[in-house]
């Protein structure tokens, strides 16, 4: 069976296009088919760039700009990263499965007690809280944030583009919610909900729901 | 008081301005001199002193606070006896000088020498978060915090608290100010309950919004000192709390005039 002109492989770090040969207009056609099947999915994960040995400069530069206006890709870095040419690394259908490492599981700190205004917590995974965040006090977090009681302040969880983060409370009223690049205000209306809640991204934006589906 | 005993420094502060923490100062320092106590109240908000005002002893002044920090005079001699309780000194603030004229070691070392000799001194501190907040809170035991209720008055506060705790003074209490129970009842003002669920530290009283409080402010007698006044009853059982006293809370809403006028209109039919 004749090898695959464009493959997309995941790594550690995140995901790169790797390309067989310098046919520019194959390469093209390949990549359209695959993005139209799967490009929702790398999204969330960072680009870590192209890589062929056969490639030609011009065509590198000419495939990142594809990437980046075509198909809305965030390209962050030109070259891909020395351990990832050099690392073993799963096909890509593997990965559809799997979400995003650091919201499954991932180190967490834990916040015991309230935060109060002016106070800010910073972590590069996950935020548990066992108190309330009032009004004036930030989280921040690479992955999720749960707090075990009132959320009233400003919570930005997926720092970094993590888009399968959620942030969880028992009572939800922050001023404000951040998700990766989104940030929404919360409703207007004051109806205060009996369960605690999750905020996610679904769909493109973000949604506030019940924690269990059948709430 | 026993000789071996020292006194307790507690800081009344707020982050907001405005909400009355001169005003509490003066009367808890005045309502513990009625109940006996030996007490100096001491204003730290230098270049915007008040509580000489509030207290009625600005024409009393000779020395100040920064006097006393530069060694110009001795301690004793900026005490101001005030005209009515024996028990009761006032330590002015400087006005025409400004919040760097203190350092927090100065007023640790002075609030120390006056806790030899005093069973409460009472420090007003200014609004704010910097240096004259700073150096309020250095020398002091325990705080209380004055907020009314307003959510930027709650949010300031809850700042505030959170700064104490940090300073490593723990537990402080909450008084709520200018209570107005009529708009609470409407639903137009913030409750105690969702004040107390926010800033989640104890309340040591509640003082209803009291026309009393401009009137004693402009005499200078503390409304504390007012028989008749509710606000007046709010600040001595407030007093008496912090004397360790349990006293039940003040039900702001009903008060000797409203019985009053209940009865004429039951006679009067009107």
């Amino acid at each position: 069976m004749r090898k695959d002109v464009v493959s997309i492989k995941g790594v550690a770090g995140g995901i790169y296009l790797n390309v067989e040969g310098n046919d520019l207009g194959q390469i093209k056609t390949e990549l359209e088919s695959k993005m139209k099947t799967a490009s929702n999915f790398f999204k969330g994960s960072k680009f870590l760039g192209v890589r062929g040995e056969d490639l030609t400069e011009e065509n590198r530069v000419e495939i990142m700009l594809l990437l980046k206006y075509k198909y809305d890709f965030e390209i962050q870095i030109e070259k891909v990263p020395d351990h990832v040419v050099k690392d073993n690394y799963e096909p890509v259908k593997e990965m559809i499965a799997a979400e995003p490492e650091v919201v499954q599981e991932g180190m967490t700190k834990f916040v015991h007690g309230t935060l109060r205004s002016g106070q800010e917590v910073s972590y590069n995974g996950n935020i548990v809280v066992i108190g309330d965040v009032n009004p004036g006090a930030l989280l921040k977090a690479k992955g999720n944030i749960v707090v075990l009681g009132s959320l009233r302040g400003v919570a930005q969880a997926g720092i970094g583009g993590n888009r399968h983060a959620v942030v969880a409370a028992y009572s939800l009223l922050p001023t404000q919610l951040r998700i990766a690049d989104y940030i929404v205000r919360p409703p207007e209306d004051d109806i205060q909900y009996k369960y605690p809640e999750i905020a996610r991204v679904v769909d493109g934006a973000v949604v506030i729901e019940p924690y269990l589906p059948n709430k | 008081m026993a000789k071996d005993k020292m006194g307790t420094a507690i800081v009344i502060t707020s982050g907001k301005g405005g909400v009355g923490k001169t005003t509490t100062s003066a009367n808890i320092g005045t309502g513990l001199a009625i109940l006996g106590y030996s007490v100096v109240v001491l204003d730290a908000d230098i270049g915007l002193r008040n509580l000489d005002v509030v207290m009625g002893l600005e024409n009393r002044i000779v020395y100040d606070i920064v006097d006393v920090v530069e060694k110009n005079c001795k301690l004793k001699q900026a005490l101001i006896k005030d005209k009515r309780y024996e028990k009761l000194y006032l330590l002015p603030a400087a006005q025409t000088k400004d919040k760097t004229a203190v350092k927090p070691e100065q007023m640790v070392e002075l609030v120390g020498e006056l806790k030899k000799t005093h069973d409460y001194i009472i420090i007003d501190s200014p609004a704010g978060i910097e240096q004259g907040f700073q150096y309020s809170i250095a020398g002091a035991d325990r705080g209380i915090i004055v907020t009314t209720p307003e959510i930027s008055a709650v949010r300031d506060a809850d700042r505030v608290i959170g700064i104490l705790e940090a300073n490593e003074l723990h537990d402080p209490q909450l008084i709520i100010n200018r209570i107005r129970p009529d708009m609470v009842k409407r639903g137009d003002m913030m409750n105690m309950d969702d004040i107390i669920d926010i800033l989640a530290i104890d309340l040591i009283g509640i003082v209803p919004d009291d026309e009393s409080i401009v009137i004693s402010t402009n005499k200078g007698e503390p409304v504390v000192m007012d028989e008749k006044a509710l606000a007046g009853k709010a600040y001595r059982n407030i007093v008496r709390r912090i004397t360790g006293e349990e006293v039940e809370l003040l039900n702001l809403e009903e008060n000797d005039e409203s019985k009053f006028s209940k009865v004429l209109k039951l006679i009067f039919g009107k």
